[in-house]
């Protein structure tokens, strides 16, 4: 993966993927292939996030790592690098990926 | 606690500025069946929850719940970021720019200001639990009714989102009950108070 937005659409399908398979596990905390599923795909999101911090900037407070930031000429406060979440430049990684909406048909 | 992470939980890029339908939308977020109330409801009902994995799920929902907060502004504030006064007036926006200009405010679309009366935290399991149900539907019939008045893709896509998240949250909000009810005497699951009378509490 070689651009941000590659890299954040990886992040919000396997950040999605967990939000929505951690509340099926609350009410199912025994399913065991659940509990793999989410082990695998929790492991993948740690991955994406330390690797997304190394190129870019970090996304969560345990992710901020100044020394490992190869796009600054010096060791600096990387938290507030980055767009914006509300900002509609942060969710241009959706361009290519917006679903076909039809109105009505939900 | 909690920890913030850097990004929306579904996107949100909208290029058309749009005051009227910032105007309606704005309910889910300070609205009687919005995501503030949701957020506030379970948050606030979780703490004398007797089972504490229906803890957990009030705690995991509720804080779904401020991601879904942040999406909902997100999209007011860009249908909104480039509003001109002129817009504001044609567009029925006037009277919410006079007191917020273009800022975030939480408020239903008929101007009501969020109320926190519009949730409910009763102390009572199956009491709570049945609420938390109903709130998921309202949030659901107003994501509906919102799909069926607004014509920008671009608003429709998170919009349709958020209102399949209500779905799966009534279906969790359900098997907690369910969960809920098998611990109770199954002759009369309303002969004591499950979050009160502890004594009679099996697991």
């Amino acid at each position: 993966m070689s651009d941000r937005n590659t890299w954040m659409k990886e992040i919000a399908e396997t950040g999605f993927f967990l939000d929505d398979l951690k509340l099926y596990l609350d009410t199912h905390p025994l399913d065991q292939d659940a509990l793999n599923t989410f082990a695998e795909y929790a492991k993948k999101r740690r991955t994406l996030l330390k690797e997304y911090a190394e190129h870019f900037e970090p996304l969560t407070c345990d992710c901020i790592c100044p020394e490992n930031n190869g796009s600054a000429a010096q060791k600096h406060w990387t938290w507030c690098g980055g767009p914006i979440p509300w900002d509609r430049e942060a969710s241009d990684w959706a361009a290519a990926a917006a679903p076909n909406f039809v109105k009505g048909g939900q | 606690m909690w920890t913030y992470e850097k990004r929306l939980q579904f996107p949100v890029r909208i290029s058309k500025t749009c005051p009227k339908t910032a105007s309606l939308v704005i309910s889910q977020f300070g609205g009687p069946d919005g995501e503030l109330a949701a957020s506030m409801r379970y948050l606030s009902q979780r703490y004398t929850m007797p089972c504490k994995e229906i803890g957990g799920l009030l705690t995991d929902i509720g804080t779904e719940e401020l991601a879904h907060l942040e999406m909902i502004c997100a999209i007011i504030y860009q249908l909104t970021k480039d509003l001109t006064p002129e817009q504001a007036k044609a567009d029925g926006f006037d009277a919410y720019y006079i007191d917020h200009t273009s800022a975030l405010w939480p408020a239903a679309a008929a101007g009501v200001p969020f109320n926190a009366c519009e949730l409910q935290s009763k102390g009572d399991a199956i009491t709570d639990l049945t609420e938390d149900l109903a709130a998921e539907q309202k949030a659901r019939t107003t994501y509906d009714n919102l799909l069926r008045v607004i014509d920008d893709p671009d608003v429709l896509a998170p919009l349709q989102f958020l209102r399949q998240r209500e779905v799966v949250h009534f279906q969790r909000f359900g098997e907690a009950l369910e969960k809920i009810k098998n611990s109770l005497d199954a002759k009369n699951f309303y002969y004591y108070n499950p979050e009160f009378d502890k004594q009679f509490v099996k697991a």
